[in-house]
């Protein structure tokens, strides 16, 4: 039945972009939010990543700190500890009062407890296998030291400052040149470490302003991609409407010339005389009769839809048996349907409940979908119309479907979600030169929708198409409330 | 107007007057009292930890402090190690262990030294924690401390088979002068 809303074919898209501009044309409803959308993830993606460097740069400094300089510094303290348990030893020798040399030797006990101090904190922080054979080495040569250190003490003590600089010269010195180099040793592999966790970290930051970089460059691209996509899609939006609007104006305009120029010749072949006799007087006053009623529907249509448009047109619902709405339509219709040589097979359901609704939209939608059916029949002079009661799946329960069917050309699979667009026009339709304004199938899906129902269409290519209007049934109560108040005002106005 | 700056200046200057005796006293407040001994303590004779030396005979002690023995059994050098003079513990030493006085004592060295009968020459040290420190440094050293300086830092040896806590016990010096 219809192409009647396949009658216009869409303007093709211009731009030399035509895969992004279809892309855009399908997601042209979401397309500003889902690119900011996309923007937004990816930013978030590339900033967690650079979150992640960050953290882990820092962790990279703090072990850095709490291992090597920290590690560093604690090797220095134990340096200057161990100078000083040695040195205080040598102080003793420097005086013959017993109670300075026993300061000395306090002296170098204490530096000697924080010697071996560091020597465990540092064993406890270690864990490669390297380290700990170091520090172990270095536990044991101060533990020799210690003990030349306590015989050197006593030598000193006891006033044989000849035998406590042999005993140093000959085993001080030795073990301690040892602790020396352990100690040393041990510096060495925090350096070591230093420098590795320094080129980790310096690794880390370099990563990390890449990424800073990328995140950066990411977001820029996608950003402008962004704005130019959305000022692209709002300009070929414009400039689809501009057309459609251009191709209405064309379309309406030509409606109206042909019944002008009708109502025109017929004017003046009055006017010249040419007209003579009761009967051609006659033929002529109905000819401009109906072309004025053609004039006059296609106003009304372009009234009714922009009234839709502006939310001007106002409703007013009461319960209506379906008959009646149907009896509207034929008286209607029937001058066209039958001048057009159609065959009408109407079956509506007995017993069919009460709908609301607004008769005079309800009628008026059901006439396009039959006035779609004349025009896009092609060679078929077939409409069917029914009525049922039908299941809705939904808790509501049941609605009423009104169907108007032909086995007409059919619309095409690509341009069904398309059809009920206002001045859409099917390429097919416009090929075949059909007129139309392309507001038919919009309007009467406003209606359907004002009146708390639906419209459908089931459709295929040169077989025909079946469009079915579900309208809510009322309930009972609503009824009652109706029939009620009908002595009032038994009407809702929507 | 006046009176009440007076009385405020008043109040003013009590609040602080408490402020600073409260200060001035603070560090004495919390203090307790040393407990002050008031009888006669023991006097030990004090070796290092690693001296095997467990017991002295009296004897044996004299010859120790008189400087005329040398080694201990394990062939470490013995170190004497004396209180200033003046000291109680020394004034006991000399009377109960060398049996001499202050004059004969330094005589005995001096002489000793010269002619190379004393191999020893004590080593003089001015508190009771000075001795501990250093019988504690010098293994071969023998000293003296009163019974409540010791520690285990030290070791006291027995004196003719009687430790410093048992009865019996012959070396004792009198309670510390309270200063």
């Amino acid at each position: 039945m219809n192409g009647q809303n396949t009658r216009a074919r869409r303007p093709p898209l211009a731009g030399p972009a035509p895969l992004l501009d279809r892309v855009l044309a399908l997601a042209s409803p979401y397309n500003s939010s889902l690119l900011l959308l996309i923007v937004f993830l990816v930013v978030i993606v590339v900033g967690l990543f650079v979150v992640r460097d960050l953290h882990s740069t820092n962790v990279e400094a703090q072990k850095m700190y709490a291992g090597s300089v920290l590690g560093l510094h604690r090797i220095g303290e134990l340096q200057y500890q161990a100078q000083e348990t040695r040195r205080s030893t040598f102080y003793a020798l420097t005086t013959n009062d017993s109670n300075l040399q026993l300061e000395y030797a306090d002296q170098s006990r204490e530096a000697d407890r924080r010697v071996n101090e560091g020597i465990g904190e540092y064993l406890r922080q270690v864990h490669m296998p390297h380290e700990i054979e170091v520090g172990k080495r270095l536990q044991r040569d101060w533990s020799d030291y210690l003990s030349v250190r306590n015989e050197l003490l006593a030598s000193i003590l006891e006033g044989s400052t000849k035998e406590a600089v042999n005993l140093d010269l000959k085993g001080g010195v030795p073990s301690f040149e040892r602790v020396r180099q352990d100690l040393e040793e041990i510096k060495r592999l925090y350096d070591q470490q230093a420098s590795e966790q320094l080129a980790n970290v310096a690794a880390t930051s370099r990563r990390t302003i890449f990424r800073l970089i990328g995140v950066l460059g990411i977001t820029l691209t996608l950003a402008s991609t962004s704005v130019w996509a959305i000022q692209r899609s709002k300009m070929l939006g414009t400039i689809q409407l501009a057309k459609l609007q251009m191709e209405f104006v064309a379309s309406v305009s030509h409606e109206l010339r042909t019944p002008l120029t009708v109502i025109s010749s017929a004017a003046d072949n009055i006017a010249d005389g040419l007209v003579g006799g009761k009967d051609q007087v006659k033929r002529y006053g109905l000819a401009i009769r109906n072309q004025c009623r053609q004039i006059t529907e296609l106003v009304n249509q372009i009234l009714l839809f922009a009234a839709t448009k502006d939310r001007k047109n106002r409703y007013i619902l009461r319960p209506l048996q379906v008959s009646q709405i149907m009896d509207s339509v034929r008286d209607n219709t029937a001058e066209l349907v039958e001048g057009a040589g159609f065959v009408v097979e109407q079956r509506i359901e007995s017993g069919l409940p009460w709908v609301m609704g607004d008769l005079s939209a309800l009628s008026q939608c059901l006439q396009n979908l039959i006035v779609n059916a004349v025009k896009y029949s092609g060679e078929s002079r077939w409409i069917g119309i029914r009525a049922f009661l039908h299941d809705s799946g939904e808790q509501s329960g049941k609605e009423i479907s009104i169907s108007v069917e032909d086995r007409g050309m059919g619309i095409d699979r690509l341009e069904m979600p398309h059809i009920f667009e206002p001045f859409y026009r099917g390429a097919a339709v416009s090929a075949a030169q059909i007129h139309g304004t392309g507001l038919g199938l919009s309007l009467a899906k406003n209606i359907a929708e004002a009146m708390g129902g639906t419209l459908s269409v089931v459709s295929e290519l040169a077989v025909g198409s079946v469009f079915t209007l579900r309208l809510p049934m009322v309930e009972k109560q609503e009824l009652e409330m109706a029939s009620v108040n009908s002595e009032g005002d038994p009407t809702i106005r929507k | 107007m006046p009176r009440l700056a007076g009385l405020l200046f008043i109040l003013a200057s009590a609040v602080f007057s408490m402020a600073a005796v409260s200060l001035a006293f603070a560090p004495t407040l919390g203090r307790l009292p040393e407990p002050q001994i008031t009888t006669e303590q023991n006097l030990a004779i004090v070796v290092s930890l690693s001296n095997p030396v467990e017991n002295l005979s009296m004897a044996e002690l004299r010859r120790v402090f008189l400087g005329e023995r040398s080694h201990w059994p394990n062939g470490r050098r013995i170190t004497l190690v004396m209180m200033e003079p003046g000291q109680p513990e020394r004034a006991v030493v000399l009377r109960d262990i060398c049996q001499m006085n202050e004059t004969d004592f330094n005589n005995h060295f001096l002489h000793g030294v010269f002619t190379g009968e004393v191999l020893v020459s004590p080593k003089t040290l001015a508190t009771p924690v000075g001795v501990r420190k250093f019988v504690f440094n010098v293994p071969g050293a023998i000293g003296y401390l009163r019974v409540s300086d010791l520690d285990s830092s030290v070791k006291a040896v027995r004196v003719d088979e009687r430790g410093p806590e048992d009865k019996g016990y012959k070396l004792h010096v009198p309670p510390r002068s309270s200063k």
